[in-house]
């Protein structure tokens, strides 16, 4: 049973194979015809618009909206519980969905204190 | 190691091209064609109409008609065929190549761009103009060098896009182009496309940390922001489709339109759908991270040669996968109106080269008729994709958060709500008043 589930995705896998078979080919071929003279220090330096870069590449960078990546965290969880309950649903009988609209209202509040949390400037 | 170019000269230059084809001609007769006998020699071969196909076989069906229909009806179900021509690959990559023609030409019409409405209208005729800039741009692709920048990571950087491309072709593998024609039909692909498409952004900022640069790492946390900003309107604008049709396996989603399409009923969410699957493209109002106007060209600054041209590739192959992906869950996937014959040709015992021609046994009228309106609709949604770039601005990134996390989210529960109405108003759903019996 567990092999038969795992057997449902192995086109998955093939089609990603196929993808590397196609892809890898492209890039040698590339690098087979395409020239590679004239060594220059300059050329493979990284862009920064025509200036000589300065510092590194990889710095800190302020990454600012940090509390949405917090609230996706919670969120897109949710979301994904959803769906079992969504596919279910005909199954189910009617008073199912009562609990589910309260686990709704539950996470409906936590977005929006959140969200007004979010808006909040002055605490980021 | 600084050599200055040499001239340029013609006799060399064939020299080098007759010295090459010497070298392929040499590798196949020595290696390749030994190398295929060998490996055949191991191989089961399948039997086709009774005989065993070999070689000799495989090769005499382009003269004979009678052998040809059988080996061909043998070949398209294998599962190979399946991955990489029809709804897999080379299916995906040529509707890919097509929508970055249309993507010209629709765009020079609209803003006026003089290229592709007039290069080759001498060559090809009026309508085809910018066919050749096709072919130009691929060629270039192809023969310019690939310069990975000092100090980056290479083996991420020469694996990203390769990934990219892989990732994207998992996806086409998951959509239902004709009945019984999906590559892997799994109960829960919904479930799975959205996961694929989790893969993208963190492809971007893997390539934009390992490219060692400023402009791709901005360019690549921007891409995650996206991703925060839109991938729960992404998910909850396909839920109220989960719930009217029961299933998350993508085949019996589009058999439960049999009768309606959902866009009738879902249309808040098949917008919010469209707008989230055009920032998961990363197209124009949404197209933050390779703002080519900001941020040099974003998280594909360092990229040359044929690492954009794969990146390329994916990017199409994956907005043809969205608009699919569209199709199959508003638009009600391959139904239409029956408009292909149920047989081609006359009727009745042919001749062996008219059976050739009309596809005897292969050809099947419901196919053919599901695969046309498939492809239309697609072509629909590619255009309107298209559309939505020729006509707009870029969004603030702020403007794009605000977007995703206050308004479509809110805009998807609603739908969600009023498809919960409609079932428990007894409307849709088992017993349901349009529901078919």
């Amino acid at each position: 049973m567990a092999g038969e589930t795992a057997a449902q995705f192995s086109p998955i896998i093939y089609m990603l194979g196929f993808g590397l078979l196609v892809s890898i080919p492209a890039l040698v071929i590339s690098r087979l015809i395409s020239p590679r003279r004239r060594y220059n220090p300059v050329k493979f330096l990284p862009m920064e618009c025509g200036q000589v870069p300065s510092g590194e590449g990889r710095t800190h960078f302020m990454m600012q909206y940090y509390a949405y990546i917090l609230m996706f965290v919670v969120f897109d969880v949710m979301a994904i519980f959803l769906y079992v309950w969504g596919v279910s649903l005909f199954s189910l009988p009617r008073s199912a969905t009562l609990p589910i609209i309260g686990f709704l209202a539950i996470m409906f509040a936590a977005m929006g204190y959140s969200l007004y949390l979010a808006g909040r400037k002055g605490i980021w | 190691m600084t050599t200055p170019i040499e001239d340029f000269r013609f006799g060399p230059f064939v020299a080098s091209v007759v010295w090459l084809l010497f070298w392929v001609l040499i590798i196949v007769t020595v290696i390749v064609l030994p190398l295929i006998f060998v490996i055949l020699f191991y191989v089961p071969l399948p039997l086709v109409n009774g005989e065993v196909l070999t070689p000799y076989l495989f090769l005499s069906m382009m003269i004979d008609p009678t052998r040809t229909l059988p080996i061909l009806n043998f070949l398209i179900y294998t599962e190979f065929f399946r991955v990489a021509v029809f709804p897999g690959f080379m299916y995906a990559a040529l509707i890919a190549a097509a929508t970055i023609f249309i993507e010209r030409k629709f765009l020079a019409r609209m803003q006026l761009r003089v290229g592709p409405s007039h290069a080759g209208r001498e060559a090809l005729g009026t309508g085809f103009e910018g066919l050749f800039q096709l072919v130009a741009d691929g060629l270039k692709l192809v023969s310019k060098e690939i310069i990975i920048p000092a100090g980056a990571d290479k083996p991420i950087f020469w694996a990203a896009p390769i990934a990219f491309v892989a990732a994207a072709a998992a996806v086409v593998c998951l959509i239902p182009v004709a009945p019984g024609w999906v590559v892997s039909n799994i109960d829960v692909g919904l479930i799975v496309a959205f996961a694929i498409f989790g893969f993208f952004p963190l492809i971007e900022v893997l390539f934009s940390w390992a490219s060692n640069s400023k402009y791709p790492f901005i360019g690549g946390l921007r891409a995650l922001h996206q991703l925060i900003a839109f991938e729960i309107p992404f998910i909850l604008s396909a839920l109220s489709v989960v719930i009217l049709s029961g299933s998350l396996n993508l085949t019996e989603i589009t058999y439960a339109q049999s009768s309606y399409w959902f866009i009738l009923f879902l249309p808040i969410s098949a917008f919010v759908f469209f707008m989230s699957s055009l920032a998961e493209l990363e197209r124009i109002p949404f197209d933050l991270p390779e703002a080519e106007s900001e941020i040099v060209a974003g998280w594909l600054t360092e990229t040359s040669g044929m690492i954009y041209g794969l990146i390329q590739l994916g990017t199409y192959v994956k907005l043809y996968a969205l608009a699919a992906l569209f199709v199959v869950l508003f638009l009600g996937g391959w139904m239409g109106p029956q408009i292909f014959p149920d047989q081609l040709g006359p009727p009745g015992e042919k001749p062996p080269l008219l059976q050739l021609l009309t596809l005897d046994g292969l050809y099947h009228g419901p196919t053919a008729n599901a695969i046309f309106w498939f492809t239309a609709k697609t072509f629909l949604m590619i255009h309107l994709m298209l559309l939505i770039r020729g006509i707009n601005p870029r969004i603030r990134i702020d403007i794009l958060l605000h977007t995703g996390w206050y308004k479509l989210i809110v805009l998807s529960f609603i739908n969600m709500f009023i498809a919960l109405a409609l079932i428990y108003g007894g409307v849709l759903g088992p017993g349901g008043l349009l529901t078919p019996n």
